[in-house]
């Protein structure tokens, strides 16, 4: 009977010596397995090492790593214009902040518009408050509202920036993982995205938008007809930096095939589905609850809608008119807000490159216009008074000076 | 802490170092690599770890206990409280739900109206495989094939030793015991072929599995609308062949070459299975470790082949059923369980039927391809969530779906076609070898050059840490 405590009569693991023909009647270099002795003890497995020169082997595998790593590197930087320090989205980073929400002094929740064009620093060197940035892309404002309004932690003041349509729209949309985040909290995760961060600091090719796969699977150009390729997927706009600050990627705006295919893909705001005055009512109807709810325990909530250009706006208009859409929700809710339509002359018509999202600089002064407009609109944030002066659409075109900070 | 992280990259650096330093002692080697498999573990949801312990000090007392009782039914009751604690753990946590929503759907078919409370428990992971590597300890040794270890130590880390812990190969405690008892270190060229065996496996799954065949699956079988046309059902299935095969397969090789590195020995869990000819064979080949455990401790005790025909199917079909529900708390793995029941009865009858035919070459292929077409089938029901999802694929291939309509982009549908006639054509290439041999006989610069386009092209798909398949069974 084999034993389980009989490995002290065992030899020492022999060393390498190719291939050997093994038990039982299989041919020559095939090795019994448990499916080959039923019912009975397994005994320890063999594994034989195959007669190669490994070392060297290992060696040009590795010389052949560094010098792949390399020339992603390279291809990264100079052709596809990526940065070091794009820490790329992930559900393990908003859990993070979500956390580091509880009992902050102010957070920010809804969609890509109010996360790229959000400029932290500025939020910051205005305000003194640094918010706590849990808007996503692709996202419902309302669906992350009512998470906040669930945080039992949270009594801060709630910036909650929108797009019409995606508000009211019927689901989550991407960011619907916020209600499973418990399984973004183990620990392999958080090490993993510290690991993950730490690389993407100093490598510019470690970038989800550009895997091998998704670049081989991008070369399709609709050939099939009736079928919408990974082509017209939404393809890489923005980078994002420490604590989810997000921007507009530069080349959407200085690369004009990367910029077509930025306006293409969000297909006008066109929505498949009616927003009827019944869904719209139910939008309405969760959002008041939700802002009750947190105003219920200390807290406040303020809206915000970031430009749109003109060719998205028609058509955003045409599905959530603004009287029916922005206004109902500010009386229902009994909120103030701040609509791009309502800020200064001098901030209008900033640039936004792919129609749905400002560039970089541009952020930067509508963060300046829209917190200023908010800190004579609700006594939760005060204009500091060392303050700098406030910005305008001048300051950002391209070769305009200004630092989001100063 | 999954393979395919960062954090396993650091992780096994730090293993690896403190395994190969000379200042330990090989008990205290031991008992870092006990506390390496518990932070292992720990790593995705620290509190389960007391469930490993729960599982390792009851089946060490339960094999003590049996051997050293006087009585056969005072042994028959340790083994008897081993399976009730093992299966119970598995039962409350990975069925529970399930027999709920059964027992409401029942209630209200009979027209109870009962709303229980919402089951909201977490699955432990990995919790199946290690159930299995416990139990076989106690069966082992109540069947008499083994005697319990003789250290405490040695046992724990059989039950915990983190290359097979969450997703197998599922371990005997024969195979892996003994391996403890004296000092192991790897040699050089067991590090080597290690490092390459754990190249390909993450290969298997980063590259193929995730990048280039899940995309396609996903594409059609989780559809939001739209039925599929009969070549984009036949594209998607046929990708989750070749997906299901390289998650697992490509977790079973990085386990494999994780232990090597370590100087530890695994069974091999896959045998070329797509270049099976014949479902007895099949099974033979593919999740071999399983297949094996099913049939030592559930088939072979439900009578296996020795009590008459009828006794033996039944064994067969109730083996294959309850293999199908180890899979995952759901009906549709039932019916694949059943399915493949149904295949290895009927083949057991055509071999009885036509026991004195030799098939030729031809007929050798085209039973392969016959069996590979209704492995496929099966794959169906382990791929849909439902039912209805499930008659949806199966009425697309067979071209009766009613206005269906295109899903995959050209490009993608051919990766997916090449990856995966890639895998079977090297399946039957290799269906009477083994990897090593293959290794051997290929020249050094090839071997070389592949290895390291692998893992390059792991670096270029950078992969998105997502868990393997089997991790939620």
């Amino acid at each position: 009977m084999p034993s389980s405590t009989s490995s002290s009569k065992r030899r020492r693991a022999p060393a390498p010596k190719g291939i050997v023909t093994r038990e039982g009647a299989l041919p020559a270099g095939l090795r019994l397995t448990a499916s080959d002795r039923p019912g009975q003890a397994q005994p320890v497995p063999t594994r034989d090492i195959p007669k190669q020169p490994w070392g060297k082997i290992m060696i040009a595998v590795a010389a052949t790593l560094l010098a792949g790593v390399a020339a992603l590197e390279v291809n990264a930087r100079t052709r596809l214009g990526l940065h070091a320090g794009d820490l790329d989205n992930s559900e393990v980073a908003w859990v993070e902040e979500r956390a580091r929400s509880e009992n902050a002094p102010a957070a920010i929740v809804g969609d890509s518009r109010i996360l790229f064009d959000t400029n932290l620093d500025r939020f910051q060197a205005l305000t003194g408050v640094r918010p706590v940035q849990l808007a996503i892309h692709g996202t419902s404002a309302l669906t992350l509202l009512e998470d906040v309004a669930n945080n039992e932690h949270f009594n801060g003041l709630l910036i909650v920036g929108l797009a019409d349509t995606m508000f009211f729209q019927p689901f989550d949309g991407y960011g619907g993982y916020v209600k499973r985040r418990n399984d973004f909290t183990t620990p392999s995760g958080r090490i993993g995205i510290e690991i993950d961060h730490m690389l993407q600091r100093r490598l510019a090719f470690l970038d989800s938008n550009y895997r091998l796969s998704v670049l081989a699977h991008r070369l399709d150009d609709d050939y099939r007809p009736g079928v919408e390729g990974p082509k017209d997927d939404i393809w890489k706009v923005q980078e994002v930096g420490e604590q989810r600050q997000t921007w507009l990627w530069d080349r959407v705006e200085y690369d004009p095939w990367i910029q077509a295919r930025s306006r293409w893909a969000w297909k006008g705001f066109k929505e498949k589905f009616p927003f009827t005055p019944q869904l719209i009512a139910k939008g309405q109807a969760r959002a008041k609850a939700a802002v009750d709810k947190i105003r219920a325990r200390g807290g406040d909530v303020v809206f915000v809608r970031p430009p749109s250009a003109p060719q998205l706006r028609v058509n955003e208009e045409a599905q959530v008119p603004k009287a029916k859409g922005w206004e109902v929700l500010l009386s229902n809710t009994h909120s103030v807000g701040v609509h791009f339509d309502d800020l200064p002359a001098s901030v209008q018509n900033l640039t936004l490159p792919e129609y749905s999202h400002l560039n970089r600089r541009c952020a930067i002064v509508f963060t300046d216009a829209y917190v200023r407009r908010l800190t004579e609109l609700t006594p939760r944030l005060k204009l500091r008074a060392d303050a700098p002066p406030p910005l305008s659409r001048a300051d950002c075109v391209p070769g305009a000076r200004v630092a989001s900070a100063q | 802490m999954i393979f395919n992280s960062l954090t396993f990259v650091v992780f096994f650096a730090i293993v690896m170092a403190l395994h190969h330093a000379r200042f330990f002692s090989w008990h205290q080697k031991k008992i870092n690599l006990l506390i390496a498999s518990y932070l292992f573990y720990a790593a995705w949801n620290p509190p389960f770890v007391v469930l490993l312990w729960i599982s390792t000090v009851v089946d060490w007392w339960a094999a003590q206990w049996m051997v050293r009782a006087k009585a056969e039914r005072t042994r028959k009751l340790w083994m008897v409280t081993s399976v009730v604690v093992n299966i119970g753990m598995l039962a409350y946590f990975k069925y529970g739900g399930f027999l709920l929503d059964n027992f409401v759907s029942l209630a209200a078919s009979v027209g109870v109206q009962y709303q229980p409370p919402k089951w909201d428990i977490v699955l432990p992971v990995g919790i199946s495989f290690y159930t299995f590597a416990t139990l076989s300890y106690t069966l082992d040794v109540y069947l008499r094939r083994a005697k319990p270890a003789a250290h405490f130590l040695d046992y724990a880390l059989f039950v915990t030793f983190f290359p097979h812990l969450v997703a197998g190969p599922i371990m005997r405690p024969t195979e892996l015991v003994p391996q403890f008892a004296e000092p192991r270190r790897a040699t050089a060229h067991q590090i080597h072929f290690g490092l390459a065996l754990i190249i390909l496996g993450l290969f298997q799954k980063v590259v193929l599995a995730d990048g280039f065949l899940s995309p396609v699956v996903e594409k059609v079988y989780d559809a939001h609308e739209g039925v599929p046309q009969m070549l984009d059902a036949w594209v998607a299935t046929l990708a989750f062949s070749g997906q299901i095969f390289c998650d697992f397969a490509g977790y079973s090789s990085t386990a494999i070459g994780v232990a090597m590195c370590l100087g530890f020995a695994m069974p091999d869990n896959f045998r070329f299975p797509y270049a099976a000819v014949g479902f007895s064979d099949f099974w033979r080949r593919w999740h071999i470790t399983l297949s094996s455990w099913l049939r030592d401790y559930l088939y072979i005790p439900l009578g296996g082949n020795r009590h008459g025909p009828a006794r033996t199917y039944t064994a067969l079909m109730g083996t294959m059923l309850l293999g199908g529900l180890w899979h995952g708390a759901a009906w549709t793995f039932v019916v694949w369980g059943g399915l493949h029941g149904t295949y290895l009865a009927v083949e057991r009858w055509l071999r009885a039927r036509f026991a004195g035919w030799t098939p030729g070459p031809a007929a050798i292929v085209g039973l392969g391809l016959l069996t590979y077409f209704l492995v496929n089938i099966t794959w169906v029901f382990f791929r849909a969530k439902t039912f209805t999802g499930a008659a949806t694929m199966l009425k697309s291939m067979a071209g009766v779906a009613v206005n269906p309509v295109p899903m995959l982009a050209l490009l993608p549908m051919l990766f997916a076609i090449v990856i995966v006639g890639g895998i079977v054509g090297t399946h039957w290439a290799m269906r009477k070898q083994t990897l090593e041999i293959a290794v051997e006989r290929t020249p050094a610069w090839l071997v070389g050059g592949i290895l390291a386009l692998m893992s390059v092209a792991i670096v270029a798909e950078q992969g998105k840490g997502s868990a393997f398949i089997y991790f939620q069974f």
